[in-house]
């Protein structure tokens, strides 16, 4: 029997970990993009600006990318380190996505970003251009491989249960890389990504601005941010929609804590703005709701419904009831492997064998299983609902929050008006850990609302986790956040070095605005005169 | 023979992006909006940097017209 407690220093130290390093992912995935598109206008327009422009941003895309490269190693290991038995049961599903991923992460994007580096005078323009879009195209592809692996966690698909092996084994790998979550996830996610690239160049191009240094690099970095983020912001609503519609089939219970639903309701539902979800009482408490709006959202029409809590444990009570024969039939097999009986017994009930494994945590002997403890087990498959309830609302508004920016930004941009707008600029410094707040906001969602289970539907948490001592556990948690915390800070004192001291240049803004007559021309007499001088 | 090969590399990639569009719009049109959509966003990013270029030596032209017109 597991400890539960190792179970819980085995989340938190997961939990940990995974969102200290999702603090570098996005901004890899965004900036990248972003790069390609710099690189893209000095390679057709020839000026001189945009390569500086790319240079620089491209020193704090290296930063970010040393230190998500080294947060993430860690991450794999822990799979097997703190997760063996859930690495045994679906390892043969789960490694090949992880290992593609390596492969992505360490050759192909690895290899392209030292070129990337090293290459500007070693390469031609064109092949440098090419390099630099491998980059991006490397980075999010790898993101592609961990994605697919963790949609299989949330639903999992072209899998199945072998007894004789006693493990999950794969058997339709289109499957797995084709299932409407894998594809929605990382479409969602890459472009979460891309919005943080853009508050980012956005936030510190205004920051030039309000200081009055690199102003020519600033406002085309900003003009280049904005555009590019006000597309990634539409697209990441867009796909958070489609996530949430093709996620709550496959996981009601995730949906009903997103909306806070303990009770099932008839259509049209309504949604709750705000709420504050009492788990223990199952329900809410303060309910601000907006009439018909759920069903709209979650289902796309008027008489569209979802199951509340109370409708999904009941479903849950007979799952566990329907599961316990496999569980029986499995403990038979692993004593007399190829009994046919116990064969057939399982084929009868394995779609349901998660369920019975989940009230294996309170009745070993399941077929001793009382109802008070089947009761017990159908209860659990409620999630924490308060923290996904409250997550998914900050994750949603911080959207609504940058698209609004993103469209004045546009517009000020546009207009080529920003420098004037101080207050404005302002606002975009203070922008900058927003898309950072709301990635995490989102791993929260998924992550706590994928609970009880490691693989929804399949293999419950508790099962999941190795069975080291809490000392070992406690020490190892004390040791990741300490040495996680100095690669923030390292990350934070690099990042923060280079944006003081700038863009390598001679002195200036345009090292080429002598041979520019016409940007020469513009930074003394256009719009920005006086400004330029830095 | 230089235009001949670009020609053929084109061709290539033009098919090559044709059964990608053919396979992906089938069975992972979500993988394949990413695709364009991303093509898309880095194109219009690109052409709004450029575009500042242009808005700015627009700007200084007119600076100097008007300049001269005063001189004048
Ligand atoms: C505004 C509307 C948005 C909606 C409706 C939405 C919806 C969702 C949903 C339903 C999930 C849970 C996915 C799962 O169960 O696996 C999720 C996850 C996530 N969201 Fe959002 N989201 C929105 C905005 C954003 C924004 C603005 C960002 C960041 C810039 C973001 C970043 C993430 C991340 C990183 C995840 C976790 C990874 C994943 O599951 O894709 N979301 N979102």
């Amino acid at each position: 029997m597991h400890d539960i407690t190792v179970v819980d220093l085995s989340r938190w130290q997961f939990a940990i970990t995974v969102l200290y390093h999702f603090l570098f992912v996005p901004l890899t995935l965004g900036l990248s993009f972003m790069l390609a598109a710099m690189e893209t206008v000095y390679v057709t327009t020839g000026k001189q600006i945009y390569r500086e422009i790319a240079q620089f941003w491209g020193k704090l895309f290296l930063i970010n990318f040393a230190l998500g490269v080294a947060t993430g190693l860690t991450m794999e290991f822990e799979f097997g380190t703190n997760w063996s038995f859930y690495s045994s049961f679906v390892g043969d599903i789960f490694g090949a996505p992880l290992a593609i991923e390596g492969l992505m992460a360490f050759f192909l994007e690895a290899t392209f970003v030292g070129m990337m580096v090293f290459g500007w005078d070693r390469l031609k323009r064109g092949q440098h251009l090419a390099v630099t879009y491998m980059v991006a195209l490397g980075s999010n592809l790898s993101a592609l491989w961990i994605l697919i692996a963790n949609s299989f966690m949330q639903n999992p698909q072209g899998a199945t249960f072998n007894p004789a092996t006693m493990r999950m084994e794969l058997t339709s790998f289109t499957q797995l890389i084709f299932s409407h979550d894998a594809q929605a996830k990382f479409v969602h996610t890459s472009i979460a990504g891309y919005v943080t690239g853009a508050i980012f160049v956005a936030g510190i191009s205004a920051w030039y601005m309000l200081k009055g240094r690199h102003i020519e690099l600033a406002r085309r970095s900003f003009r280049m941010a904005v555009l590019f983020g006000v597309l990634s912001t539409a697209g990441v609503i867009t796909l958070g929609d489609a996530l949430g519609f093709v996620g709550g089939q496959a996981q009601p219970s995730k949906l009903a804590a997103m909306e806070g639903l303990w009770k099932s309701e008839a259509a049209p539902m309504p949604f709750n703005l705000v709420a504050f979800p009492s788990q223990k009482e199952q329900v809410n408490h303060d309910q601000l709701q907006i009439p018909y709006a759920l069903s709209l959202l979650v289902t796309h029409s008027m008489d569209g419904t979802v199951p509340g809590f109370d409708k999904l444990e009941q479903q849950a009570v007979g799952r566990i009831k329907n599961g316990i024969p496999a569980v029986e039939a499995l403990q038979t097999l692993a004593s007399k492997p190829g009994d046919a009986a116990a064969l057939a017994q399982f084929r009868a009930h394995e779609k349901d064998l998660g369920y019975g494994f989940l009230v294996q945590r309170y009745a070993e002997d399941v077929s001793k299983a009382t109802d008070a403890e089947i009761g017990t087990a159908a209860r659990d498959i409620i999630p924490e609902v308060a923290p996904i309830f409250w997550s998914f609302r900050a994750m949603v508004a911080m959207g609504l929050a940058m698209l609004a920016f993103f469209v004045l930004a546009v517009i000020f941009s546009l207009r080529n008006d920003i420098v004037r707008q101080r207050w404005f600029l302002k606002i975009a410094v203070w922008m900058i850990p927003v898309p950072f707040l709301a990635c995490e906001a989102g791993w929260l969602v998924a992550e706590l609302g994928r609970q009880p289970w490691t693989v929804y539907g399949v293999l419950p948490t508790w099962m999941s986790a190795s069975t080291h001592s809490v000392g070992y556990m406690i020490f190892s948690l004390v040791g990741f956040v300490g040495l996680y915390t100095v690669f923030i800070i390292a990350e934070m004192y690099l990042m923060l070095r280079a944006i003081r001291k700038g863009p390598d240049e001679p002195h200036g803004d345009d090292p080429d605005r002598d041979s520019d007559p016409m940007l020469n021309n513009s930074a003394k007499a256009g719009p920005f005169a006086g400004y330029a001088e830095g | 023979m230089k235009t001949l090969l670009l020609f053929v590399l084109f061709m290539l990639i033009a098919i090559l992006v044709i059964l990608l569009a053919i396979v992906l719009g089938d069975s992972g049109a979500w993988y394949f909006a990413w695709l364009v959509g991303t093509g898309m966003i880095v194109l219009i990013t690109a052409a709004g940097g450029a575009m500042l270029d242009a808005q700015d030596e627009h700007a200084a032209l007119e600076t100097e017209a008007g300049t001269n017109a005063k001189r004048a």
